[in-house]
C-alpha cells in the first residue's frame, strides 16, 4: 500500500531534502569560515622559505599620505634586496593600537613586525618579541635612541625616530604681552612673570589639554631637567625613584599651582591634548606648549599655522640648586620589533634594517617631520629655526623620565594628575599612591 | 500468501518511522546552525573567560592562580569606582524608563504634531555612540555652545565632562538621550495591544487620567514595562562603552569608569587580558543577577493589587 509519502511528487520531495542542506549551509559556512579563518594567519606569517612569502607589518602610520614615501622607500629597498618577499603594511589606529597587538600576543598569532613606542608600551611587550643586539649590531652606531626600546639591557626595537619635549612658544602672543620675543623664559621667575603678563593680555600662557591624563607626562618630563640634579635623573631613570623628594614634590606641587594661577586654558580635563591642545596653539590661543619631536604635534606642523612666530626653548631652570643649566629631554621615539612568532627571522631583520635605512628615514624626516633617529641625516640645511635648535640639543639630551614608569603607574599617575586638578586629592595623597604603585 | 501479508505493514512501519524521525528531526536541523553559532561564540567564550579569568598575567601568564585576580579587583579603586557607577545607572533607571514611557502616552493620546515626534524621538536610536559622543563632546565643552547659553542665563559654566562630580551624569543623560527611542517604540507597541474596552470602562467609571493609569496602562503594560526595564538596565551596563571611550575615556581621575570600560583598558592598555576576564565574569554575574532581581520585582511592582 503506498503511504502519503510516496504519493508525494518528486518535486515536491526533493526540496524537502534541500531544506534540510539549505538549513546546514550556514552552518557549513560557519564551519568553512572558521577554517578559512586561519589562512590569513598562515599567509600572514614568513612562510620559513628564505625568499619567498610575505611579511606582515602592523603600524599606525602607514595610512598616513605624509608618511607615504618613506614606506615605499623602505619597501622597495627591501623588495630589492629579497625579490620574492612581498611586505605588507597593515595601518592600525592608534587609540586601539596596543588592545589589537593584545590580542595578537594573547593569540600567539599576528603580524611579524610590529611598530612600537619606546618605553613602558614595549617593555610590556617585550616577553613577545626577539632580542636583537646581536642581529642589529651594524645600525648601533647610525642610530640613536636605543635605550628607550631596552628591556633589561636587551635591545627588543630599532628606533626611527626620536621623541622630545621642547617647549614652543608663539613670538606674536609675547609681543602682545609685551615680552620680548626673542628671549622665552629661562628661569621659574621668568616663566611666572611671562605667564603672568600673557594671562593679562587676554591669552592662555600654556595651552593643556588633560582629557586623557597625557598632560601630566609632558609636564614631569618636560620640566624635570630644570628641577633634579643629574644624579637624581640618572637614579629616576635606572629605577631608583624618590616619590617623596622635595624636587618630585616640586613638580607635582607646580602642575597644581600652575592651574590654580590659571596659565591654562579654562577646561583642561575635559581638553583632549591631542589634537585640541595642539590646535588651540597652532591657532594663536596660547603662549605656549610642551610638544614633540616625533611624529606629531612637532615643529613642521607648528611652523605650518606659526611661521617665523614660531620659537622653541629648553626647559627653563626651576631649582637653581639642582640645575644650573637644563638639556632637552629626549629619547627614541618609535621603532620596530621582530615578533617571536615570526618563522623568518632574519628576514623580518632586513626589514627592520630598510624601514630604518638612511634614505627612508630621510624622507620620515622630511615629508612627516619627525626627528629621525638617524644620525647621518643632514639637518643643516632646514628652513625652520626651531629644528635647527632641537636638532642642536639632541647630543645633551637625556631619556624622558615618565617612560621609566610601568603602564600601571602611568596610568594611575594619568588619573591622579586629574584629581589633583580637580582638587580631589592633595599632592602629597597623590605621591604616596604613587610611591605605592612604583615598588 | 501469508509471509507477503505480514511483510507489507512491516514496511510500512519501517517507513512511518522513519518519517517520525525526520519529523522529530527537521526542528532540530533548522535550529542546528543558531545553536552552535552561540555555543561557539558564546557559550565556549564564556567558559574560556571564566576558565582563563584563574589564569595570572605578566610573568604568571597561564599559571593556574586561583581566585587572586578577583582578589586584585577587589582592592582594585578604579573598579570600586565602576561598580559605584553601576550603583549610579541603577538610580537614572527609572528616568531612563519613564521618559520614553511618558513620552509614548502623550504619543498614544495623540497629542498635536505626534507622528513627528514619534520620528524625531526615534531619530538618536540611528546614529552610532562615536557620532553622538562627538557631538555632545562639542555641545558640552568648556567654551561650548551650552556654557555659553548659561552664560547668557547668568549662571557660571560647568566643566560637563572634566569634573568628575558631573560627568558621569552628563555621559548618562547623554546615553538616555540617545537609547529611549527605542524604549519608546516598546512601548507604542505595547500601546497597541492595549484592550481598548477597559480605558472605556474607566472613563465610563470616571477615573482621571492618573487613575486611568495606575489602575488599567499600567497592570496591562506590566510585561512590556518589565521587558523595557531589563533592556534599559543590560542597555546602560554594556551600551555605554561607546559613549564613554568618547566622551571621557573614564576620566577625569577614573570618575567615569564602568565595568566595560575597565576590561577593555585593563585588557588593552594594561595587558593583563587575566584580570579583564576576571572583570567581565564579574561582570557577567552582576547582569544575570540584575535581570533576574529585576524581572521578580518589576513583575510584583506592576501587579494589580
Amino acid at each position: 500500500m503506498p503511504t502519503a509519502s510516496d504519493q508525494t511528487p518528486r518535486w515536491f520531495r526533493q526540496p524537502r531534502r534541500s531544506w534540510v542542506l539549505a538549513a546546514l549551509a550556514p552552518l557549513l559556512a560557519v564551519t568553512a569560515g572558521a577554517c578559512g579563518a586561519a589562512a590569513p594567519e598562515a599567509s600572514g606569517g614568513s612562510q620559513g622559505a628564505a625568499e619567498s612569502g610575505k611579511l606582515v607589518v602592523w603600524d599606525w602610520h602607514s595610512g598616513d599620505a605624509k608618511t607615504k614615501a618613506y614606506y615605499d622607500k623602505a619597501k622597495t629597498d627591501f623588495e630589492g634586496k629579497h625579490p620574492g618577499v612581498e611586505v605588507e603594511f597593515v595601518a592600525q589606529p592608534y587609540d586601539q593600537y596596543y588592545t589589537l597587538l593584545g590580542t595578537a600576543i594573547q593569540a600567539g598569532k599576528g603580524p611579524d613586525l610590529a611598530m612600537f613606542n619606546g618605553g613602558a608600551q614595549l617593555r610590556e611587550r617585550a616577553a613577545s618579541l626577539i632580542p636583537l643586539d646581536e642581529k642589529t649590531k651594524d645600525l648601533s652606531e647610525r642610530l640613536t635612541g636605543w635605550d628607550a626600546f631596552k628591556d633589561k639591557g636587551t635591545t627588543y626595537a630599532v628606533p626611527i625616530t626620536l621623541q622630545g619635549f621642547p617647549f614652543y612658544y608663539n613670538k606674536s602672543v609675547y609681543k602682545k604681552a609685551g615680552l620680548d620675543p626673542e628671549k622665552p623664559p629661562a628661569s621659574l621667575a621668568e616663566l611666572k612673570a611671562d605667564c603672568a603678563a600673557i594671562k593679562k593680555a587676554g591669552t592662555a600662557c600654556f595651552n593643556l589639554g588633560n582629557k586623557e591624563g597625557l598632560g601630566i607626562e609632558f609636564f614631569l618630563s618636560g620640566f624635570a631637567p630644570g628641577v633634579f640634579s643629574p644624579q637624581q635623573y640618572d637614579a629616576w631613570l635606572a629605577g631608583k625613584r624618590d616619590w617623596s623628594s622635595p624636587e618630585v614634590k616640586q613638580i607635582f606641587q607646580l602642575w597644581k599651582s600652575s592651574n590654580d594661577e590659571g596659565w591654562y586654558n579654562q577646561g583642561v580635563n575635559s581638553t583632549a591634548m591631542f589634537m585640541d591642545q595642539f590646535t588651540m596653539f597652532s591657532g594663536g590661543k596660547g603662549g605656549n606648549v610642551i610638544g614633540l619631536i616625533s611624529d606629531t604635534a612637532h615643529w613642521k606642523d607648528f611652523d605650518e599655522f606659526l611661521g617665523p612666530d614660531l620659537g622653541v626653548y629648553q626647559p627653563p631652570v626651576l631649582n637653581p640648586a639642582n640645575a644650573t643649566k637644563t638639556y632637552l629631554p629626549a629619547e627614541g621615539g618609535i621603532g620596530y620589533g621582530v615578533m617571536k612568532w615570526t618563522k623568518n627571522q632574519e628576514l623580518a631583520v632586513d626589514l627592520v634594517k630598510s624601514l630604518a635605512s638612511t634614505d627612508a628615514l630621510k624622507l620620515f624626516y622630511g615629508n612627516a617631520g619627525a626627528i629621525a633617529a638617524d644620525t647621518t641625516i643632514d639637518t643643516s640645511d632646514a628652513t625652520v629655526p626651531a629644528v635647527k635648535s632641537i636638532v642642536s640639543w639632541l647630543p645633551d639630551s637625556k631619556p624622558l623620565l615618565h617612560t621609566a614608569l610601568s603602564a600601571k603607574t602611568l596610568d594611575l599617575i594619568h588619573r591622579l594628575s586629574q584629581q589633583l586638578i580637580n582638587g580631589d586629592v592633595t599632592v602629597d595623597q597623590a605621591l604616596t599612591q604613587l610611591a605605592a604603585s612604583d615598588k | 500468501m501469508t509471509s507477503q501479508a505480514v511483510a507489507a505493514p512491516r514496511r510500512a512501519t519501517a517507513v512511518r518511522r522513519f518519517r517520525i524521525a525526520e519529523h522529530k528531526l527537521a526542528p532540530w536541523i533548522l535550529l542546528a546552525p543558531s545553536v552552535l553559532v552561540i555555543v561557539a561564540l558564546r557559550v565556549i567564550p564564556l567558559f574560556l573567560g571564566a576558565q582563563y579569568s584563574l589564569t595570572g598575567d605578566g610573568e604568571r601568564n597561564g599559571v593556574f592562580v586561583g581566585l587572586d585576580n578577583y582578589r586584585a579587583l577587589l582592592h582594585d579603586r578604579v573598579f570600586g569606582i565602576a561598580l559605584k557607577n553601576v550603583g549610579l545607572l541603577f538610580l537614572a533607571l527609572p528616568v531612563a524608563v519613564a521618559i520614553p514611557g511618558i513620552l509614548a502616552t502623550f504619543l498614544f493620546l495623540k497629542v498635536p504634531g505626534h507622528r513627528f515626534y514619534r520620528s524625531v524621538y526615534f531619530f538618536p536610536v540611528v546614529l552610532s555612540p562615536v557620532i553622538i559622543g562627538a557631538i555632545f563632546n562639542i555641545l558640552l565643552s568648556f567654551d561650548g555652545p551650552v556654557n555659553q547659553l548659561l552664560g547668557r542665563a547668568g549662571l557660571g559654566p560647568v566643566d560637563w565632562l572634566g569634573n568628575g562630580k558631573v560627568a558621569i551624569f552628563s555621559v548618562i543623560a547623554v546615553h538616555i538621550w540617545a537609547t529611549f527611542g527605542m524604549a519608546l517604540v516598546i512601548f507604542l507597541a505595547g500601546f497597541a495591544t492595549l484592550d481598548q474596552s477597559l480605558l472605556d470602562a474607566a472613563r465610563c467609571d470616571g477615573a482621571n487620567l492618573a487613575q486611568t493609569v495606575r489602575h488599567v496602562v499600567i497592570p496591562e503594560l506590566s510585561r512590556t514595562i518589565q521587558f523595557v526595564f531589563v533592556t534599559t538596565m543590560i542597555g546602560l551596563l554594556t551600551g555605554m562603552f561607546g559613549l564613554l571611550y568618547v566622551m571621557t575615556a573614564g576620566g577625569p581621575g577614573g570618575a567615569t569608569y564602568l565595568p566595560e570600560l575597565y576590561i577593555w583598558i585593563t585588557q588593552g592598555q594594561m595587558n593583563s587580558p587575566a584580570l579583564a576576564s576576571a572583570a567581565s565574569m564579574v561582570l557577567f554575574v552582576l547582569m544575570l543577577f540584575v535581570g533576574f532581581a529585576q524581572l521578580r520585582l518589576i513583575k510584583r511592582a506592576t501587579k494589580e493589587a
